[in-house]
């Protein structure tokens, strides 16, 4: 379905973005690996993509640093030539509460997560430019919702699911779908880091152990959210921000077993 | 003491703010009370400084200062006979 596209998926080298970079590589997508700190990891999705029949390419860059964004896409330009499927998936942050937050950190956190998906999209629109595309960015609940030590990631995805509408309006004369699926916790390495601390902080308290649909929510169930939204299926789909919790959040006060 | 090991200790001090004398070979990265977000913005300017990549998969195998200068000089050596 996704055949002779070209896509680039940030932080792909593991966790959802691996599954997402796999997933739209099984619907026959060239896939562009980014990655930051983890080459090995970078390398072996990028082989697990090939042994696919698509073609893959890594390529390293902080997108919090706007000159190795612009890097990246220099090397895209050069390779691909243009691009269908900008996926914004690369996160950072610190298990912070807000009175221990500092600028170094809200700075870090905000530029690698809601300002670089502005920078790659200036770029990526010049790629699909003529011709239309697809952009998803990956959120989390913790835009709208209080989650402990969450404070900068949250108001990073807050920033990311504003500038998803705004890109979804703006965007759409040219063809593009903008838009955003937002998970609860993740079965992922930084899923369970941060579960750990959340744990740690709420006791027994830990509301996060299942979710209504019986299990946590794995990298796959984003990734196949995330190929539909870049599927023609989803072409009227604009600005909106997909929920893939198994219900996590409507209920606030905890999971009722009775099911009512 | 080596030009590598001057660079590495001003980026340290620079980004982690800890006193330079406590960056002997023993140091740990508690002892400079670096905290992960220091740890990558060190490896991160480090990278750009000398125009290496020093993944993850190295940088989780330091035990100190002196692992670490050791790891970097071997590293621009490399690059140098490259």
């Amino acid at each position: 379905m996704l055949k002779d596209k070209v896509a680039l998926v940030t932080g792909s080298s593991r966790g959802i973005g691996r599954a997402i970079a796999l997933k739209l590589a099984e619907e026959g997508a060239d896939v562009i690996i980014n990655f930051f700190r983890r080459r090995q990891a970078a390398e072996q999705t990028a082989k697990d993509i090939e042994s696919l029949g698509v073609t893959a390419k890594v390529v390293k860059a902080n997108v919090g640093d706007p000159e190795k964004i612009d890097e990246m896409f220099d090397i895209i330009g050069s390779s691909f030539g243009r691009l269908d499927i900008f996926i914004n998936n690369a996160a950072s942050g610190l298990p912070r509460s807000a009175l221990d937050l500092d600028t170094k950190g809200w700075e870090w956190t905000m530029d690698i997560n809601a300002k670089a998906f502005l920078l790659c999209t200036q770029r990526a629109v010049k790629l699909m430019e003529g011709r239309g595309g697809k952009i998803v960015t990956i959120s989390s609940l913790g835009s709208h919702l209080v989650l402990p030590g969450y404070v900068a990631i949250g108001i990073s995805k807050a920033a990311l699911e504003a500038l998803t509408r705004y890109l979804a309006i703006e965007l759409a004369p040219k063809g593009i779908c903008v838009n955003a699926v937002a998970a609860s916790l993740v079965t992922t390495e930084a899923g369970m880091l941060y579960a750990r601390v959340a744990k740690e902080q709420l006791g027994e308290a830990f509301p996060w152990q299942t979710t209504p649909a019986g299990r946590l929510v794995a990298p796959e169930d984003v990734a196949n959210v995330v190929a539909f939204l870049c599927s023609e299926e989803a072409f009227m789909i604009r600005g909106q921000i997909i929920i893939v919790d198994g219900g996590t959040s409507l209920v606030p006060f905890g999971f009722m077993s009775t099911g009512g | 003491m080596s030009a590598t090991e001057e660079t590495i200790k001003d980026i340290i001090v620079k980004i982690v703010h800890c006193d330079r004398e406590i960056l002997t070979p023993t140091a740990t990265f508690q002892d400079m009370k670096a905290d992960s977000l220091d740890m990558v913005q060190v490896l991160v300017a480090l990278e750009d400084e000398f125009g290496i990549e020093i993944p993850d998969e190295d940088a989780q195998k330091f035990q100190n200062f002196g692992d670490f200068v050791a790891y970097m000089q071997a590293r621009i050596a490399e690059k140098g006979s490259a």
